[in-house]
Parts: structure tokens; sequence; C-alpha cells
């Protein structure tokens, strides 16, 4: 990875992408290959490493929830070694700047998940790293929280830092990485920007064709298989129709012959990434692109 | 998209001076935090200490129903002291929750070594321990034949302070085990309870038991305090013979410290290998 990128590490459960942060973190040996952050080997010359890593956890576990935030991240700046002055500077810099400073007295037990997510990532900064390791932390939060917290997360590529971020959201990695890479079974299966993960969704879209009449089935299900693009057309319950398209444009044209069709409880859905895996991976075969 | 760059930064990869200590102070914070969410003065009071007392002086009838006041006092005074240590004990509870908390693997990241957060991690149990056994001592004892005159007092109060960091550190080296071995939680710390009841002195002589028993009895800091403390109440003045037991205690639990130290830098680089430090606990 370059430095200063957002990169997303994208996959399904028990992928690898947790077992990645932790071996980049230094609490976990690799069974075999290398990894550097910034030239330091992480097997080798873990006290270097440390220096320039910071971790965020999504959840509530990696706090001190009896603890208030301030108490929290002064805790984590000893461990830097970070005291005095420095510190304190330090602490409520990051404090403000996670407009956590109103309440970074009060117990982080009494915090929202949001509020929770913030005090993460300011601990996460404590140390000033280089390297920001986020694993999934987003996971829990409220659509507006998450986006909260994915604004403050851009704005630390303009610091030069280089974030990796662990995530099974495929909008959250287009929302703000620079690149993706998808890994299952512990194997990178590609390495893509953010807009050929737009582009997959768009063209592996779903649409859903609800009420029909017992009529209605087989003549729509005829038209629709006809349309360029459609992969797949199964009634899934009585009346209602799943369509699975593998084109770009392949789900406006069905969306159109629905209605020509006089079906018009319809709607598309997006596929999520186990099913882009199978389709688009699948057809890619396992080409390593990096 | 951002440049790659080749060149590696320039790392400092020692802290400053200092940096341990100061993590032991942060640590402490954290101790108080829990034992403030734990109990307020009504709940200790009434709680826990009236609980301990319970205790002890459930010892002390056992005493009473053998008929004899010198057993009475030789279990009241066993029973008390014991309560002290039971509560230091209370560190390797304190400790393995880093492990559920998700906090260890931050820790294991962090440049610091993890023996100092340790090492400050459970300081709650100590004045709680010492409190409680002052109280039993000190408040109900004189009901039970235990007096002591003030400066046997000072002194008994001083070698409890003594008795809670000592046992301390072996509670140290044993949560440092556990948190390697979390299914070992539950049963380390109450077979060294019992252990400690049985063959320290509490209950039963020291000499009651075989030299070999004996020579287990010697690693629990409790042993050699416990010695101290009857010699006191007893109106032996605190010379050198109590303060030669009250020093193979300090003596025996650095020895727990270094065992707890060395044993949790091995746990930092045994779970890098086998896999044992979780993101999610």
């Amino acid at each position: 990875m370059p430095s200063g990128e957002i990169h997303g590490l994208l996959g399904p459960n028990g992928a690898g992408k947790t077992t990645l942060c932790k071996i980049l973190s230094t609490v976990l040996l690799p069974t075999s290959g290398r990894a550097e952050i910034c030239g330091y080997d992480v097997v080798t010359e873990t006290a270097a490493v440390r220096r320039l890593i910071g971790i965020v956890f999504g959840g509530e576990r990696g706090l001190y929830t009896r603890l208030t935030a301030r108490a929290n991240l002064e805790f984590w700046a000893a461990l830097y070694g970070l005291h005095g002055a420095d510190a304190r500077r330090r602490v409520d810099a990051l404090l403000e700047r996670l407009g956590l400073e109103r309440r970074a007295d009060e117990r982080v037990e009494t915090y929202s998940r949001g509020m929770k997510q913030r005090l993460h990532l300011a601990r996460g900064l404590i140390g000033d790293p280089r390297v920001l390791i986020l694993d999934e932390p987003t996971i829990g939060m409220d659509p507006v929280a998450a986006e909260d917290f994915r604004w403050l997360v851009t704005s630390l590529r303009s610091e030069g830092r280089t974030i990796l971020v662990t995530t099974h959201d495929m909008s959250e990695a287009e929302a703000i990485c620079d690149r993706v890479t998808l890994i299952d079974n512990g194997t990178i299966l590609a390495t893509e920007r953010p807009s050929t993960l737009g582009t997959w969704i768009t063209r592996y879209a779903r649409v859903r064709a609800s009420a029909l009449a017992p009529e209605q089935v087989a003549p729509v299900v005829a038209a629709v298989s006809e349309i360029s693009g459609v992969a797949d057309v199964r009634e899934i319950s009585p009346g209602t129709l799943l369509v699975d398209t593998a084109a770009d444009g392949a789900a406006p044209a069905v969306l159109r012959r629905l209605l020509e069709l006089g079906v018009t409880d319809v709607a598309t859905t997006r596929p999520d990434l186990a099913e882009v895996y199978l389709r688009v991976i699948g057809n890619r075969g396992m080409r390593v692109d990096r | 998209m951002p440049e790659r760059t080749s060149s590696r930064p320039d790392v400092s990869t020692r802290l400053p001076r200092g940096t341990a200590w100061r993590a032991v102070v942060a640590s402490t914070r954290n101790a108080w935090a829990d034992f403030a969410a734990t109990f307020t003065p009504l709940s200790w009071t009434l709680g826990w200490l009236g609980r301990i007392v319970a205790q002890v002086i459930f010892y002390a009838l056992i005493g009473s129903l053998l008929g004899s006041e010198e057993q009475v006092r030789y279990l009241y005074i066993g029973a008390a002291v014991l309560a002290t240590a039971m509560e230091t004990l209370l560190v390797v509870s304190t400790s393995t929750r880093e492990r559920y908390s998700g906090t260890l693997p931050l820790l294991v990241a962090s440049p610091s070594a993890l023996w100092p957060v340790f090492l400050g991690r459970s300081v709650q149990w100590l004045p709680s321990g010492v409190a409680t056994a002052t109280v039993a001592l000190f408040v109900i004892g004189p009901g039970f034949g235990v007096t002591f005159t003030l400066a046997d007092g000072v002194a008994t109060f001083g070698v409890l302070v003594v008795l809670a960091i000592t046992t301390y550190g072996y509670a140290f080296a044993l949560a440092a085990l556990v948190l390697r071995h979390m299914r070992l939680r539950n049963w380390a710390t109450n077979l060294s309870y019992i252990a400690m009841m049985l063959v320290s002195g509490v209950t039963v002589p020291l000499t009651f038991w075989p030299v070999w028993v004996q020579w287990i009895a010697f690693a629990f800091p409790i042993t050699h305090t416990l010695v101290a403390i009857r010699h006191l109440e007893e109106g032996v003045r605190p010379g050198l013979h109590v303060l030669g037991h009250v020093g193979t205690a300090v003596l025996v639990s650095l020895v727990w410290y270094v065992i707890g130290a060395v044993s949790l830098q091995r746990l930092a680089a045994s779970g890098r290998r086998d896999g044992s430090i979780e993101f999610a606990e």
C-alpha cells in the first residue's frame, strides 16, 4: 500500500481480514510470507512497528468503560511514552477533534455507540501513528453515526496517514477507500478501485417483482428472460419473482419490461459481498491483481 | 493516487525514561474506577466487610466449640489475616478482564511492556484487604480475646500492609499464568486460597504438616507475615525475629513479582505464536 492511502480490505466472515490485521498489529506471527509497515518487518522489528501503528476496533471491545474518555486517552498516552503537558495537549486535541470534549469527563459506559467509536479512533491516534488499522470500525453503528465516522476517517487522509480498513460493507468501502482488496480464505482475490466495485454492484443488481397473479407468472418469466443481461429468473414464492442480472444496464431494462407487463410491485436490491464473490470473482478466476 | 514510498522513517524504539512507572500509575486509575463502580462506601461496609467479618467470626466459633480460648484467638487471627490475602487474590479476576474487554491485544500492540499495566491494574484490592483485616483484628477482635498494645497494633497494621503487597506479587504471577490459560481462572484462585488456608498456619500450625508441605507453604507470603502478626499479638516486640519473617515475605514476593513480569512478557510472545490473543475475546 502506498502511504497516504485508505485501503479497504473486503471479505466475508472468516475470509482472513482480522487475521491480517492481527499480523500487521504484531499480535500474531504469520505462518508464511512477509509483511512490513513503513519498511519495518512486523516479525523482526516489532518495537518499531508498534510505534508506527494505531489500532481501532469496532464494537464495544477495547475500551475501559468505567473510565472517562479523558482517562482512557491518558492511560494510552502513558503507554505510548507521552506525559505531562505533551500528553494533556494531545488528549485535549483528540477529544476536541473527535467532538468528545463536552463529555470527556463522563464514564465511557454512558456513551452512545457512535461516541464510543469516536473514542476508539481517538485512542488509535494517541501515538500519532503513520498507519491506522481499522477492524470493522462501523459495525453495529446506526447509519448517521457510521457516516459521521467515515467522514472522520477520510479527514485523516489529508494528514498523510495510511489507513487499512476492514469491512464487509461494500458501500462503506466505496465511500472512503482509494482502493479495495478482496480476500477470501486468506488469499487476495483482487485489488480494485472502488469505482469498479460500483460497477459490479450495478451490474449484478437484483430485481424483485411481487404480487403477480398466477396467470401472469409464466409470461413475465418468459418476457424477462429474453432481456439481454438477465442471468436468472425464478419464482421464489407464489407470485414473487427474483431476477438476477449480470450486465450493465440490464436492471433498468428489466424494470421497464415489468412495468410494460403491468407489474408495479417491484424493487431492486444490491447483491451482498458473497454474491459478488460468487459471480464476479468466479468469472475472473483467482487472479491476483496487485 | 498517493505516492508509494520505499524509505523507512526513523523510529525511536526506546520509550522515554519513566514510561513504565507512568503506565503503572495510569493503570491504577483503572483499578480505582473498577472499585468505585463495584462498591459504594455503604455496600463495601455492609456487604463486603460484613461478609468477611462473618467468615472470620465463623472460624472463631469453631475454636469456641473446641473449648479453648487459645484456639479461638488462633483461628480468629488466622482467618482475619487470610481475608487480606483472599482479597488480594482478586487480582486474578481483575486482570483477566483485559481479555474479556478486548484490551489485551491493544496492550500487546502498544510500545509499552505488559507488566506495568498489570502491576497497577488491581491495586484497589490492597487497601480494601488491609482495611478488612484491620477492622476484623482491631475492632471485632477484642470480643474474641484478640488484643494488641498500641505499639504492637501499629506494627501489626504495618505487617498487614506488607502482607497485602507481598501477596499481590503472588497474585500478579498467578494472573500472568491464568491470562495464558484462561480455563484455570477459577481453579487457580480457589486452589491458592484453599492452600493458604490449609498450609500457611491459618487454621493449623505450620508444624502440623510434613516438611515438604511446609516448603510449599513458604512460597506463600502470608505464611511468613502471619507468624509475625501472631508474635506481635503475643506481645513479642518488633525485633529481629518479627522483621525476619516480614523480610522473608518480601524476598519471596520479589521472586513472584519477577515471575509475573517475565510471564506477562512471555504471554505476549507466546500469544503471537499461537494466535491466542484475539481481537474479539
